[in-house]
Parts: C-alpha cells; structure tokens; sequence
C-alpha cells in the first residue's frame, strides 16, 4: 500500500478520486503523460491507454480524459509543495525527483536569459511522470562476472534510452554495497546528477542503494566525483550517464587513486560511444575492465546483456 | 490617615488604567513587530536555504514561542500528512486562526497571509520580494502607530493622573 500511495501522494486532493484506478496499477506503469487539452495517456506494460472521465482504463481515445492549463499548474504546485522558487534549478533541468524516487519530466514556455541559456520553464503545458521501478534482483545474472579473483571489475554499461541501465546499476550498486556471494561489502560512491539512481528527495535516498552506500545528490558529476573521494573515500564510485569528456578524465583520476568503477552511458555499442566522444581505444582498454551492452529486443521488447571484454580493446 | 491611604490607592488606580489603556495601544505594534520578525525569518529559511514553504513552517515555529509558533508547527504537521490538501488553504486556516486572537486590523492579517501564502513564483528572488514588499508594508504601518501612540500614550496617562486627583478632589 506504501507505494500505492506514493503515486497518489503526486496529485492533490481533488483529483485523487480520479487517479485511484491507475495508483492500482503502479506496478506496472511506466509512464503517464498529461498534455494540456490532450487525452491522459499511460504507458502500461509496454503499450499506450488513455483514461476515461471515470479514470478508468480505454483503448478508445474518444473517450479519454483531458486536462486543463489549470489542472496542469495545480500538479506542478503540488508537486513542488507550493513552493516552484526551491525547485528553481530543477525546472531548468526539466524534472523534478519526488518522493519515492518517481520522476516529473516538465515542458513548457522556456525564459531565456541575457546569456542564452533556460533561466526557468513557464506556462507548464506537458508533463511527463516516470514510475519509478526498483527491481531487487536485476543484477543478478551480471554479478558473478563482475569479480575477476575476487575484486571488482571496473564496469561500463552502454544502452540505448529505456532498456534499464539505471534500474541494473542501482541493483550493481545495491548488492556491492550489501556484499554479496562473490565479494564482500564495500562503501560505494554514488554520484546522482539527476537524483535517479537514488531518487534523494531532501537527501535521504527513496530507493534501495545499499546500507555502505553515500549520495551526492543533485551535484555535477565532475565536482560529486571530486567531493566524495576527498571526504567518504569510497572504494567504489558509482555514476549514471556519463556525458562528457571531463567527466571521463575525472573518472580516471578516481580509478588511478585506487577506486573501482561502475558507470553507465548511452549508446548502442562500445564502438558508437566511442565515435561520440571522440576517444582512442586505449582510453576505454585503460579505464575500464570490461563492459555490457543492454539491447532491447526488436519484436519480443525483451532486454538481452551482451559484454565486452576491454582486455582485447 | 485613611482619607490620604485612599486618595493614595485612588490615584495610583487611575494611573493604572492610564497605563494599562497604552499598553492595549501598543499591543498592535508588538504583533506587528512579531509578523515582521516571522517574515524575516521566512525570508532567510527561502534565501540560504531555498527550503519549501511548509518546511518553512515547522522551522521557524519551532524557533518561536507562543501562539505563533505553535500555529505555524501545526501547519507543517498538517501539509505532512499529505492529505493532497492545499498549503495556501492550510496555511490561511491555521495562521489566520492565530491571527484573528492578536490585537490586529483585518487590513494586517491579510497582507501577511497573503505574503506567505503566494505560491507560483518560479524564482526564489521574485517569492523573496513578496515577503520584503510585505514585510516593509508592515513596518511603515507599525513606524506611523508608533508615532501616532507616543502622543496618545501621553494623553491616556495623563488623562488617568488627572482623573485620579478630580475623584480625590470630589470625595475628600
């Protein structure tokens, strides 16, 4: 009932009757998105529903409900607890983590500064909320190969968006930190830019990261990577999406003091992610030891893990 | 002996009332100082701290004494539930309870509801200029009581002196 509730906890109190049918559901959302005037669409096991006045589920979009400018500010207001100025760097982002580690993508009417960059997003007209999934156990098959004589791998995960490379290094992360059949418990780093990994809400994770584990939250990564070495001394730095090259030097500099790595990037194979940053070889052979590719499976939409090993790199 | 004992009793009675009469005049001035003192402090918990406004609450109504501060705990304790029911709607009904018991004009409980209650504001510099607006609209009403109470407050306790000594005069 917990995280019955923490999808409810999303809207206010006059539309809770509303998404009651859907927060059933929750297991198995992954998405609901809400578009000014549009029908309510729900990504659910894979495929789009709407939902009707009655908030129940329909294939027919005839029937579905829409929401109003109105409505969509209430959420927003809601969402940011009253207060959008403490999530002033959060709407630049374009989301905001809430509580139980859900995620509320937002798009709207950008307000450009003197500079040209988003000085803040108004008028909200689309909102986006990803469900958040913990799977405990994702990581299982990938676990025993992570170990080489008993110490950790240096690990790179490549995906394309949507095949869960979040969801597998957080259940990585987990079980390093607990310990596991194959290496005992080690105190991990996480480094969470955009609070996905523990989904942090005021600090405090919402989503199982293990008991040796310490967050920066909401910190960029080259600065969160730097900090935690200097003040947690982790043996392990985790890192989700990693999207430039100072982060990769910064990465380096955390391996060459001695700490393990586990790291994920998009891309569809090593080669892609090599042609996108621009990097030899050798680089990827010296940073890490070998690497998964997650591939979505075209027909079956099935997840299948292929590895690389960087010895021959 | 006991005529002057009474006059004395008399006397001090009236200047009493006197007294008393300017401290009522200047129970308006305590609580607005108070609101502004909470809006200061409002004002640091959304500089420094960029801390949500029900958060805000349960702070500072833990730092104050009092009425106030227990109202403002109450209205943190209240959003926590998470009932889904509106700050603003909290807020106005709790502080607005409180305000209602202080020595205050509708034209003040209003301007500071209405200071805190103002949610929408996408950066923190607009929201802390709703609370600095109100907070110095508050102080140019409180500057203007206190002058205008300087002179009254003299008025009343003479007013209670002199009064003292016509009783006196008509019962000797």
């Amino acid at each position: 009932m917990q995280v019955e509730k923490s999808i409810l906890q999303l809207f206010p109190t006059q539309s809770r009757p509303f998404w009651m049918k859907t927060a059933e559901h929750q297991g198995k959302i992954q998405e609901i998105r809400l578009r000014v005037f549009q029908p309510i669409s729900i990504q659910i096991c894979g495929r789009e529903t709407f939902l009707n006045q009655d908030g129940n589920f329909t294939e027919n979009v005839m029937e579905a409900a829409r929401v109003t400018s109105g409505e969509l500010e209430n959420l927003v207001n809601h969402i940011c607890r009253y207060s959008l100025y403490a999530y002033e760097e959060e709407l630049r982002q374009g989301y905001i983590t809430v509580e139980g580690g859900h995620r509320v993508g937002i798009a709207g009417q950008a307000v450009q500064q003197e500079c040209g960059t988003v000085r803040t997003v108004k008028n909200i007209s689309f909102i986006n909320i990803r469900i958040a999934h913990e799977i405990k156990g994702a990581a299982d098959e990938v676990i025993k190969k992570m170990y080489k004589n008993g110490r950790l791998q240096n690990t790179l995960i490549i995906s394309p968006p949507g095949c869960g490379k979040t969801t597998l290094l957080r259940d990585l992360i987990r079980q390093v930190s607990d310990g596991n059949s194959y290496g005992k418990g080690m105190s991990v780093g996480v480094i969470d830019e955009r609070s996905e990994l523990a989904g942090c809400v005021q600090g405090v994770p919402q989503l199982d990261v293990g008991m040796r584990t310490d967050v920066m939250d909401a910190c960029p990564k080259k600065y969160g990577m730097m900090m935690l070495l200097r003040s947690m001394s982790p043996g392990v730095i985790a890192i989700d999406e990693l999207g430039n090259e100072e982060e990769f030097e910064c990465l380096k500099s955390a391996a060459s003091c001695g700490c393990r790595i586990l790291a994920t990037v998009h891309g569809e194979n090593l080669y892609s992610v090599e042609r996108r940053f621009g990097m030899e070889k050798k680089f990827w052979g010296s940073l890490f030891d070998w690497c998964l590719v997650l591939k979505k499976e075209p027909l079956t939409g099935r997840i299948i893990v292929a590895e690389e090993d960087m010895e021959n790199v | 002996m006991f005529r002057g004992v009474g006059s004395a009793l008399i006397l001090a009675g009236c200047l009493g009332l006197g007294f008393l009469s300017r401290e009522k005049m200047n129970g308006r001035i305590r609580a607005l100082q108070q609101m502004m003192d909470i809006l200061e402090l409002f004002e640091s918990e959304v500089r420094y701290g960029k801390t949500v406004l029900p958060e805000c609450c349960g702070r500072i109504g833990n730092r104050i004494r009092g009425g106030f501060g227990e109202a403002l705990v109450r209205v943190a304790e209240k959003y926590r539930e998470n009932a889904g029911e509106s700050f603003e709607v909290i807020f106005r009904e709790e502080v607005g309870r409180q305000l209602e018991e202080m020595p205050l004009k509708p034209e003040d409980i209003r301007l500071f509801l209405q200071s805190i209650s103002s949610t929408g504001f996408s950066e923190g510099q607009m929201q802390l200029r709703t609370m600095e607006q109100s907070r110095e609209r508050l102080g140019k009403t409180k500057e203007k009581l206190e002058r205008e109470n300087s002179e009254k407050g003299r008025i009343v306790v003479g007013l209670g002196a002199m009064s003292g000594l016509l009783l006196i005069l008509i019962l000797w």
